[in-house]
């Protein structure tokens, strides 16, 4: 397989990676908050703040994965 | 650890995106300077819209549906689109705007890392013992 048919197949997977990963971590982190501010609805300020902090960290990896795809697409049919 | 840290990273983010920009567009040139700039913002908008939707849409009183949905309708095709199209202007290279773009997550983390290191976040009795010594 030549150089670009590689990555042209590899970019499109490798974003769709990171946006199941982050999708699944996004899920989970929403989950775990949800059940802590059940059971302690005073402490929802502090379970925010770090769902905030969790849901920003996850979705800049995956803007990470976006932007390396846009980097290398350019390499695409050149 | 309350919501004011949110606010916090977003003003200290603002300051030093405006104490860079003339070093990087001296340094590095307008296009370069003003990527940063514009990924910085990108990224300063980014965390507000998450923070707006998360206390909108995760809080005991349960799901504000109204305010949520027009977050939603707001960050993701206005936000992701204007992201899109920064990324597409070919004066931009994309990774001054990645660099923008993060800025906002490495102020987050050394704020964060700065309290852990100044024990702000504990008790002031687990404080005090921590300080003076006993376990």
């Amino acid at each position: 397989m030549e150089y670009q048919a590689m990555l042209a197949w590899a970019l499109p997977m490798g974003v769709g990676l990171a946006a199941v990963g982050s999708g699944l971590g996004l899920g989970r982190a929403v989950g775990s908050a949800m059940e802590a501010i059940g059971r302690q609805p005073e402490a929802a300020g502090k379970i925010q703040t770090a769902m905030i902090i969790g849901a920003a960290l996850i979705e800049a990896l995956t803007i990470y994965a976006l932007v390396v795809f846009f980097i290398l697409s350019g390499k695409i049919g050149s | 650890m309350g919501l004011e840290f949110i606010h916090r990273t977003l003003r200290t983010t603002g300051i030093v995106l405006l104490i860079l920009f003339p070093f990087f567009l001296y340094y590095f040139g307008v296009w370069k300077a003003l990527a940063l700039f514009s990924g910085g913002v990108w990224g300063m908008l980014n965390l507000w819209f998450i923070t707006l939707t998360v206390r909108a849409a995760i809080r005991p009183e349960g799901v504000d549906k109204p305010r949520t949905i027009a977050l939603l309708l707001f960050k993701f095709p206005l936000l992701y689109v204007s992201g899109y199209f920064l990324l597409k202007i070919s004066l931009f290279q994309p990774l001054w705007l990645l660099a923008g773009a993060f800025a906002t997550v490495v102020i987050m983390i050394l704020k964060a890392l700065g309290r852990v290191l100044l024990h702000l976040d504990m008790d002031s009795t687990e404080s005090r013992a921590k300080t003076s010594g006993v376990a």
